[in-house]
């Protein structure tokens, strides 16, 4: 194993290789989903597969995993043609995935849900509840997780949490690939960490990993590899040793990014107070004093925390969706009372939620319609729909936000995840909010798709919009924010400035230090 | 770059495989097969006589069948419609009976009854599966037998009749053949349409059929036009009442055992998804069509009414695995 990672860092051999792609295309249709894709693995190495959406990764693990079938090309694993005809006979073949969608059954226990696959039978064919439990043990001892009760429901447990429970399944049948789809999307810095040093050791035990995702720190942290995806095609395969960000960046989206992703220094005139917290309590938050803060027109505040930390449910409570146990927010100065969102939209605030699948997006039905949602009463006239207003709203947000898109009328789940994110946008800034509450709203985009709906946030703020920022990206808040508010356990740990920006003080704070590098905390 | 292509969306069939047959087969298509079947295998299906007794039996069930449609397309369902359409006809028969009204007045009297306590138990049905979040399932079925019960012992468990003439009249006319209840039907039926299609409750119901929560971020008020949908519903059990009434000129406390799962499957036939937020109404009048073509062939043809109910059991099944492959394949 040690063997294999040191030819991993040197040029690779041709006999080293141990599963290879060649020349692999898959058809949807007319769609080319994959249009020549060509890449090996080696035994125990780390190997990044990164593009835009809709580059093909998505439907290239699909066939890794055997849920499509491929048109043409090859594969081969261990020297012998691979062509999985189901997910059954991949996991056969030692190939797991976990996806970035979970596949747990929250109603079960851990333990059930870890041997789901094969739940063990006692001689007389009954389910061998010790026998489950101690597998479960197990598994969990095995990736670190000692802390926790293999007989509680899925359902108890965090999305993190989740994530790891679906690892240690994976990992216990006889993996040869692990393939984690974008594993660390809902994870924050500290669960990061425990995922990375457990891909060490995965992979110290000669498992080879497959690591889908949008960081690329996290590539160049715990990668030896990369393959860069473009339109279907592979575009290159690096060392990680031998190449930088900026370079993978560039192959990715085949064109310099713009300088959306720094930002200057420069100094701004803030409006008035355009909405205050004052020491906010939902439901969740079992601290005595909540949460308080101002935001005025024109600025950027964002929040950044732990997951758990409450950064959502503070936004929630604003829009009035949780109820508020105490405290108060108080809109242009004046204490407002939402009972539901349409209260605060009414009051001219804006909710972009964190999942566009489950809270932002209708996605069976039009673009058109999903951009009128929140504001169907300004292309409708005594309760009937004019559908040309609807259109050429739609066609408008569409040019302003740069929409990739066929037509209006076609479903928003035919968009790409970026495209999806700006019809949420859409819909909101179709109403002209004063104040707009963003729940990571860049996650599962792509790079490019990134700057622009940076662009558009700042541009918003510049024309005296209020935004309110949640999200678990560091250099995301660090590009957009004036301020960043710190949550650690329901309560603002600190307040900084432009000027004591790092994810060094961020991460300090969230882990609920005061001492900061270079500045103080407010 | 052009439109992305999302990666999860699954092969576009070939040309004439199993997948594509079943994506295509409108069900406007199966209800002309079945017509063409039975117009060459028996004798007297297609005469101006048959198609008249068709449009009339068909006609209490699409009434049920479009109310209905409203509640499963926001992913609800009512178990109750049967019940409450006897309950509203007993309550319409009191009304009807009443001494010292025209004959007139009393009809008026009768169809304003109807719709009221049709209304009113479609309004308890989504009021409180509404306000508690429970399932309708469960409401509907309590109030399946609420609205019996009710309907037994308003009327004493007797059957009511002797009602105006005229009422009688307006229950068997016919405009060119075609029974005026039907046409009644149909003006339901295009009312709907209408307003699934172009007002802005018809576009919130399919939200909240597709994603609830997405529609009650945006500010809108789930539970009211989940409310009004059961209402609806309630209303064309009235609607049925009065329709049962003038063609059977009786009002009986055990009418329409049964009927809200004939509803349902017209609704189901014609592609409505009952998971919610995908299907249309004119989908339901071609369900309500298939299986009243179906029954009235299949006895044409000499099969038993047995045979017959097993045959549109079938049919049900068939519909539902279609669905299947339509909500399956609709992304391509």
């Amino acid at each position: 194993m040690v063997a294999a990672t040191q030819t991993a860092a040197q040029a690779p051999a041709h006999s080293t290789q141990f599963l290879s792609v060649e020349r692999l295309k898959k058809y949807f249709g007319g769609v080319k989903a994959l249009d020549g894709v060509s890449f090996f693995l080696e035994q125990g190495e780390v190997h990044a597969l990164v593009g835009e959406n809709g580059a093909g990764k998505s439907t290239l693990i699909k066939i890794l995993s055997g849920v499509f079938p491929y048109d043409h090309g090859a594969i081969s694993l261990d020297g012998q043609t691979y062509r999985p005809q189901s997910p059954h006979e991949a996991k056969e073949r030692g190939v797991q995935v976990v996806h970035q969608e979970f596949n747990l059954l929250d109603h079960l226990s851990i333990a059930e849900n870890i041997s789901i696959e094969k739940l063990p039978r006692n001689r007389f064919g009954l389910l061998d509840r010790p026998e489950l439990n101690s597998r479960a043990r197990k598994a969990l001892d095995a990736i670190g997780l000692t802390d926790i009760d293999v007989k509680a429901p899925v359902s108890t447990l965090g999305i993190a949490h989740r994530q790891l429970v679906e690892i240690a399944r994976a990992l216990q049948s006889e993996s040869q690939i692990l393939i984690l789809d974008e594993p660390t999307a809902t994870l924050t810095e500290r669960e990061t960490k425990r995922l990375f040093e457990l891909v060490a050791r995965i992979k110290a035990d000669g498992v080879t990993v497959v690591f889908v995702s949008h960081h690329l720190d996290e590539v160049f942290e715990i990668c030896d590899r990369v393959t860069v995806f473009r339109n279907g095609r592979t575009i290159a395969t690096d060392l990680i040793a031998e190449t930088t960000p900026d370079g993978i960046v560039q192959r990715m989206v085949g064109r310099q990014l713009a300088g959306e992703m720094v930002s200057g220094d420069e100094q701004k005139d803030f409006g008035g107070v355009a909405l205050s917290v004052q020491n906010l309590r939902t439901e969740a938050n079992p601290t005595d004093t909540g949460v308080s803060f101002d935001l005025r027109y024109g600025e950027i505040v964002g929040i950044a925390g732990l997951v758990g930390a409450g950064r959502t449910e503070i936004l929630r409570g604003i829009f009035g969706i949780d109820p508020v146990r105490s405290g108060e927010v108080q809109r242009d100065g004046e204490t407002a009372r939402f009972s539901g969102p349409g209260d605060a939209i009414a009051a001219g605030i804006g909710f972009v939620t964190e999942d566009r699948k489950d809270e932002g997006l209708i996605l069976d039905m039009p673009i058109s319609a999903n951009i009128s949602l929140a504001n169907i009463n300004s292309v409708s006239q005594a309760g009937l729909l004019k559908f040309a207003a609807e259109r050429r709203q739609a066609t408008e947000a569409g040019e302003k936000l740069k929409l990739k898109y066929g037509r209006t009328a076609d479903p928003a789940s035919s968009l790409s995840g970026g495209n999806q994110q700006k019809v949420v946008l859409a819909k909101w800034l179709a109403r002209d909010p004063k104040v707009l509450l963003l729940d990571e709203p860049t996650r599962g985009v792509d790079v490019g798709a990134k700057a622009e709906i940076y662009a558009i946030l700042k541009d918003l703020a510049r024309s005296g919009v209020a935004l309110l920022v949640v999200s678990s990206e560091m250099p995301e808040l660090m590009t957009l924010a004036d301020r960043i508010l710190v949550l650690a356990e329901h309560q603002i740990q600190g307040t900084l400035q432009r000027a004591d920006f790092s994810e060094e003080n961020i991460l300090k704070l969230a882990y609920g230090q005061t001492e900061l590098a270079g500045g103080n905390s407010q | 770059m052009t439109l992305q292509t999302t990666t999860d969306t699954l092969p576009a069939p070939s040309r004439f495989s199993v997948r594509t047959v079943l994506q295509n087969a409108g069900i406007g298509r199966a209800l002309l097969a079945l017509i063409i079947f039975f117009s060459v295998f028996t004798e007297h299906f297609l005469t101006p006589n048959n198609i008249t007794n068709i449009l009339t039996q068909i006609t209490i069930n699409l009434v049920l069948a479009v109310g209905m449609t409203f509640v499963i397309l926001i992913g609800g369902i009512d178990l109750s419609v049967g019940s409450v359409m006897a309950f509203a006809a007993v309550v319409a028969g009191k009304a009807i009976t009443l001494p010292g009204f025209g004959p007139a007045e009393a009809i008026a009297l009768a169809v304003i009854a109807a719709t009221l306590t049709g209304v009113l138990c479609g309004l308890i049905n989504g009021a409180i599966s509404a306000y508690w979040a429970l399932p309708s399932f469960i409401i509907t079925l309590g109030m399946l037998n609420i609205a019996r019960g009710a309907a037994l012992q308003v009327s004493d468990a007797q059957t009511i009749y002797s009602f105006p003439y005229a009422f009688e009249e307006f229950g068997s006319a016919m405009i060119y053949g075609v029974p005026v209840v039907f046409l009644v039907a149909l003006v339901l039926v295009f009312m709907a349409w209408f307003v699934l299609n172009f007002t802005v409750f018809g576009r919130l119901l399919y939200g909240i059929g597709n994603n609830e929560e997405a529609v009650r971020l945006a500010g809108q008020s789930v539970r009211r036009y989940k409310i009004a949908a059961f209402t609806i519903c309630g209303f064309t059990a009235g609607i049925a009442a009065v329709v049962y009434m003038a063609r059977l000129n009786i009002s009986s406390p055990i009418a329409g055992i049964g009927f809200e799962l004939n509803a349902i499957a017209a609704v189901i036939i014609g592609g409505t998804s009952l998971s919610g937020g995908r299907g249309s109404v004119i989908g339901t009048l071609l369900g309500a069509f298939i299986i009243g073509v179906l029954a009235n062939g299949l006895i044409l043809i000499g099969l038993s009414d047995f045979m017959r109910q097993m045959i549109t059991g079938v049919v049900i099944i068939f519909a539902v695995i279609l669905d299947h492959y339509r909500a399956k394949y609709a992304a391509t």
